[in-house]
């Protein structure tokens, strides 16, 4: 069963194409990572897929539901972390679960998520006195509190030291056990070999190449992901390799 | 919905307090301005001859600083700060609206000015002798129109500057003339006859003429073009914030 399917997605901004021609299928329970250089398309593709932007063309279903036009209902089941960190200034981590917490009608309790992330201690602190992988736990568990089935995690790790990303990584992993169906973006190549069950790699607004890690090792030259993709994304390399 | 709103209006209040520019802006300052115009005027008359005291005059003037401060200051930075943060687009992906936060806000605001008000009748009439015999109805119901065409305004900038330093720049250029020329702060009975026709055009001074004809019991004059301008300013920017809002 598709959780996630989006089917020729197209936008473009000031006649510039963002994302062209996008499709994917998620399927319940999968982890799905989008990847791709900065620039090329991740954050767009996610913000279409979630209706927060108007795509030009092309369709989008998750869960079974238009995310624009039954966006209340969908979105009772959908978690989400966007790249940036949103919140108001001088907010507590608390205040900010207990604010995200009243907009659903069925939760999780914010104190069991924070306890599970190791941030149990910190619901008085300012969020921007977090640091770094410490916020991003946060934003996880935001995502969390609605009890969702499917979570979309736009640049997980980010910014974050190789510990912390290893602490988050475990999280994942964790809800992936869980049976959740998750999409995510990165610009790690060990990171979504690690997590992602398929990934999606993206050039210019383009998916250049859909399936699993294994395949897109298999059908380059390569043996390592990273060198893979940068086979995939290098123009250059691929030029030369026609002729 | 309810639930929402209720738990955000107290949260968003705490974040507001926390902030502390809306208590020293929309509190601290009329009552500060009620005391010294107590004890420079105390009791004399407006002028020679005058049924009311100064301060019973300057009285309507003051209690529209908070909805200034809220309206015109306080509205058009939070949105685009809420707007910069991408809080509003937070909201989008969630089963409520970011209306609901703005909404909230415009809440908190109408208590500011609320609170203000009765802290500066209080002073006003505790401290000072005030004897404000007027329509309580009649300025109330002003006072409703004041807090609406204010409000407007501030959605209106608030919901079409791009950025938050325009933002803080149109909000400036508006709040410091209102502030200073419709007599919120400067009586407009001391200003000199031109001035005073120039500042006519300001909604807030309009807005003014009602409070102070209704709290002191005097006819009014013009009522009903004061009403039509400031409606009219209220409906036309409340009317351009929905069609041409910025979600981000």
């Amino acid at each position: 069963m598709e959780t996630i399917k989006v089917e020729k997605l197209s936008k473009m901004y000031d006649g510039i194409p963002a994302v062209c021609d996008l499709s994917l299928l998620v399927k319940r329970g999968e982890v799905f990572g989008l990847i791709g250089a900065n620039g090329a398309g991740k954050s767009t593709s996610i913000e279409c897929i979630l209706g927060t932007k108007t795509a030009d063309s092309g369709s989008v279903s998750i869960l079974g539901m238009n995310p624009i036009k039954e966006r209340k209902k969908l979105f009772e089941r959908v978690g989400v972390q966007f790249q940036e960190s949103n919140y108001q200034d001088k907010i507590t981590v608390s205040e900010l679960c207990e604010e995200t917490q009243s907009l659903y009608k069925t939760f999780n309790d914010y104190r069991q998520l924070l306890k599970q992330f190791g941030i149990s201690d910190k619901g008085k602190s300012l969020v921007n006195e977090l640091s770094g992988g410490q916020k991003q736990r946060l934003f996880i568990v935001l995502a969390l509190i609605p009890n969702p089935e499917v979570v979309v995690l736009d640049e997980l790790t980010t910014g974050l030291d190789s510990r912390a990303r290893r602490d988050v990584w475990r999280l994942i992993a964790d809800l992936r056990s869980k049976g959740l169906t998750i999409l995510l973006t990165s610009h790690f190549m060990d990171e979504v070999e690690a997590l992602c069950d398929r990934i999606g790699i993206l050039k210019n607004g383009k998916m250049i190449f859909c399936g699993t890690v294994q395949e897109a090792i298999a059908a380059s030259p390569y043996e390592k992901l990273e060198d893979a993709y940068l086979w995939y994304t290098d123009e250059e390399v691929n030029d030369d390799e026609s002729i | 919905m309810m639930r929402a709103f209720k738990k955000m209006l107290k949260i968003e209040l705490k974040l507001s307090l926390r902030g502390m520019d809306m208590v020293i802006f929309a509190i601290c300052f009329p009552v500060v301005m009620v005391i010294l115009l107590g004890i420079i005027y105390g009791s004399k008359p407006a002028y020679s001859g005058a049924s009311y005291t100064f301060l019973e005059q300057s009285f309507g003037a003051i209690s529209t600083i908070a909805i200034c401060a809220g309206g015109v200051m306080g509205l058009p930075l939070l949105v685009s700060d809420y707007r910069y943060r991408k809080i509003l687009k937070r909201f989008k992906v969630t089963p409520t609206s970011p209306a609901l936060i703005i909404a909230v806000h415009l809440v908190i605001y109408a208590i500011y000015s609320v609170v203000s008000l009765i802290l500066i009748c209080l002073v006003a009439t505790l401290f000072f002798g005030c004897n404000l015999g007027g329509s309580l109805i009649g300025f109330l119901g002003s006072y409703i129109l004041v807090m609406l065409s204010m409000f407007s305004i501030g959605m209106m900038v608030g919901g079409i500057a791009p950025n938050m330093k325009i933002a803080s720049i149109v909000a400036s250029i508006l709040y410091f003339p209102m502030l200073i020329f419709s007599g919120a702060t400067l009586p407009y009975e001391v200003m000199p006859n031109a001035l005073q026709k120039a500042v006519d055009v300001l909604p807030l001074t309009q807005g003014i003429k009602l409070l102070k004809a209704t709290s002191l019991g005097l006819p009014v004059n013009d009522v009903l073009s004061a009403i039509i301008i400031m409606g009219v300013i209220a409906i036309i920017c409340s009317s351009i914030s929905i069609k041409f809002f910025r979600w981000e």
